[in-house]
């Protein structure tokens, strides 16, 4: 990350202040998005190369990020056999930044995964998860899917997080399960024959899925969509994951400066506005994308 | 500066496409010629003793390249120099750079080279301007006057024998730079100009072309304010009153998205071609924001192709100006104004101080007037054998009266 002079951080508080960013947004306008599917084949069994059941490869002005979901077959836990388990993994690439290599981005990663994790699984019973887990139950009791969702930063240019959940909307809504036809004829306390269709595939309903909002607090002014000069001024940052009927599912502070508890509730207002834009512009390049795939 | 991705979609594309291929028919065949990618054989006779410089290797007796880029040959040298490469400095070059580190009695600066530049204190005017040597106090002090990550903008001195630069900023003109922002745009699209400040009047910005790629805008500052030192952290408030006007303000970001804009193409940049974006943008009602996007960046290509093909066009056609040059006596022309365009005929008019005086036109010649002046050349020989100590003062209105019929000649006395 480049030092930034004190003649700099003015300039960039200034035009916070004034409602004109160094490339010219207003407070509340995010970048350009650009959304793409299918970046990683899926079942080229012929090919030992990485294959995913649904892939995203999205791009916030410089920021970019891919998305894969790989679903495999597992058991469910004891505590909850009637629910699939959902993983989600975040790591950063050292083309991103220098400093990202080896273990450096250990810290980074962690706190991005827990914070992903946070706002789409939901509580430790699998209640309130973005995604149904009741729907990836093969057997139950015996069979069920594992789904892993990894998220990749291959540039890094500020608001990793929101990038990031919208990668994972992406990439959920071009994912296939493929259908699973479950032998009857089992015992009871055998494992049970399953034969995995490759034919046909179950699509994933993402309407349900929220995407995070990060609110960077610069000055006396909040933010949408910082750029990595903009989060080095920022004195805290508030991340409120919302979905499509305006509800909060998730709350994030980040950053050493107090907020006084009016802030936080008028952040969440500002992100619960910003958010309703923001999936709309999301589900339409998903369509977008979708349309094109098929073409 | 990151790559931007851009999203077109397929009209924006097939324009795209268009506008770029004309700019490729319009450069001039050489220098597509001398382009190569990897694996390219490059085409050198075979007699002479070629050197292969970098970029280059042997392959099969063959001259192959190993880099895309540019072929460049001097004398029996050959090599290939890429576009994206880092800056190479030389003396005299104006550049920008920002202090990474204070060195006892130096800084060192990162500007996009090989190497970090230095710049010494003691080529550093100090604080209260007067010439002498350097203390230790002044050395504890350097940091008032330039910290670490400040943008300076200094000249370069010369080379050590270690191949390290140095660097100069004793003038007025150099110093640092605040209230606005720096950009970084691939070093081959800064040519060597004879200015590199440029001091924008109507939009009270200062624009700085460093020769190393970056690239400052910002706030206009009085030349001699930049070496003053900093008065502590109290001048930088988060007061209202402190931050840049809301006006230039917005023709900052203007500029800055044009030199985005245009370094994202690949065009060179020279101001005038930045002010002509940024008017551009104004004038279709793009918003700053929007200049970043989809839309501009295919109006910017198309106007520039455009803008190539009319200079060619001008050039081809000026050549063929059909006119007529007139020898005169050089007493004759008195130092007035020499050039003249005589709208009402199309014509231009020109009137040399050593008695050539060039007639020409657009798109006719004007006979007439040609004649009319070759009657006055016969005209004034005539006079000056019959009278020599008379002078006639061959003036832009003198010639006017020579059209509209005057055909005596007023003799000054």
């Amino acid at each position: 990350m480049v030092g930034l002079s004190e003649g700099e951080k003015h300039f960039i508080h200034g035009g916070i202040a004034q409602d004109i960013r160094t490339d010219g947004r207003r407070r509340l306008q995010f970048r350009a998005l650009s959304v793409q599917t299918g970046v990683i084949p899926q079942a080229d069994w012929w090919l030992l190369v990485l294959q995913a059941n649904g892939s995203a490869h999205v791009r916030l002005g410089a920021t970019e990020i891919i998305a894969s979901v790989k679903a495999e077959l597992g058991k469910p836990s004891i505590l909850h056999p009637d629910k699939g388990k959902v993983s989600i993994f975040v790591d950063c690439s050292p083309t991103a930044e220098p400093m990202f290599e080896g273990r450096g981005s250990e810290e980074l990663s962690a706190e991005l995964s827990v914070a992903l994790q946070r706002c789409l699984l939901g509580g430790k019973s699998g209640a309130g998860a973005a995604i149904d887990l009741s729907s990836l139950i093969v057997v139950e009791g015996k069979v069920c899917w594992d789904l892993y969702i990894d998220g990749l930063v291959v540039s890094s240019d500020g608001n990793l997080l929101d990038a990031l959940s919208a990668a994972i909307k992406v990439a959920l809504s071009d994912t296939g399960i493929p259908k699973v036809n479950v032998s009857l004829s089992a015992a009871s306390d055998e494992e049970p024959e399953v034969d995995v269709s490759d034919e046909e595939f179950l699509q994933f309903d993402t309407s349900s899925v929220p995407v995070i909002i990060t609110l960077t607090k610069v000055g006396r002014h909040y933010i949408v969509d910082a750029t990595s000069e903009e989060e080095s001024q920022m004195s805290s940052a508030v991340s409120v994951s919302v979905n499509r009927h305006g509800q909060i599912c998730g709350l994030t502070k980040r950053g050493g400066a107090g907020l006084d508890p009016s802030v936080i509730l008028d952040m969440i207002s500002v992100a619960k506005h910003v958010s309703q834009q923001f999936i709309s512009l999301l589900d339409s390049e998903i369509a977008a994308a979708e349309a094109e795939a098929e073409e | 500066m990151k790559d931007r991705h851009l999203s077109l979609n397929q009209t924006q594309r097939v324009r795209l496409e268009a506008a770029l291929h004309e700019l490729q028919s319009l450069a001039p065949a050489a220098a597509s010629a001398a382009a190569v990618t990897v694996a390219d054989t490059i085409p050198v006779n075979q007699e002479d003793n070629i050197l292969k410089g970098h970029g280059t290797s042997d392959q099969d007796g063959e001259v192959v390249a190993t880099l895309c880029g540019v072929v460049e040959r001097v004398n029996k040298l050959v090599y290939v120099r890429t576009l994206k490469a880092r800056y190479k400095p030389e003396v005299g070059d104006i550049i920008v750079g920002r202090v990474i580190e204070i060195a006892p009695k130096r800084w060192r600066l990162e500007i996009n080279f090989s190497q970090d530049a230095v710049l010494m204190l003691s080529s550093m005017n100090l604080p209260d301007g007067i010439q002498r040597r350097r203390t230790a106090v002044d050395e504890l002090n350097m940091r008032s006057i330039f910290e670490e990550n400040d943008v300076i903008c200094a000249e370069v001195r010369g080379f050590q024998h270690d191949g390290s630069l140095h660097l100069q900023a004793r003038s007025e003109k150099y110093g640092k730079l605040e209230r606005g922002q720096l950009l970084m745009v691939p070093p081959y699209l800064v040519k060597r100009k004879k200015q590199h400040f440029h001091h924008l009047e109507q939009y009270n910005v200062d624009l700085i072309l460093g020769c190393n790629g970056f690239i400052w805008v910002g706030e206009h500052v009085v030349v001699g304010e930049k070496t003053k030192t900093t008065g502590g952290q109290q001048r930088f408030s988060t007061e209202a009153e402190n931050f840049t006007p809301l006006e230039t303000r917005k023709h900052i970001c203007r500029l800055a998205n044009a030199v985005r804009v245009l370094s994202a193409l690949g065009f060179t940049l020279i101001v005038e071609l930045i002010i002509e974006t940024m008017e551009a943008s104004v004038s279709s009602n793009v918003e700053i924001n929007d200049m970043l996007g989809a839309e501009f960046y295919v109006q910017t290509a198309e106007r520039e192709a455009k803008r190539r093909a009319d200079l060619l066009r001008k050039k081809n056609g000026a050549s063929s100006r059909e006119g007529q040059l007139l020898m005169v006596p050089p007493y004759l022309v008195k130092k007035k104004q020499h050039f003249h365009h005589l709208e009402q005929y199309n014509v231009d008019l020109i009137l040399g101080c050593n008695g050539f005086i060039w007639v020409c036109d657009m798109n006719y010649v004007a006979w007439e007037i040609c004649n009319s002046l070759a009657r006055l050349y016969e005209y004034l020989i005539s006079q000056a054998i019959e009278c020599p100590s008379q002078s006639v003062q061959v003036t832009n209105t003198f010639v006017k009266n020579l059209w509209r019929g005057f055909m005596r000649v007023p003799c000054a006395k």
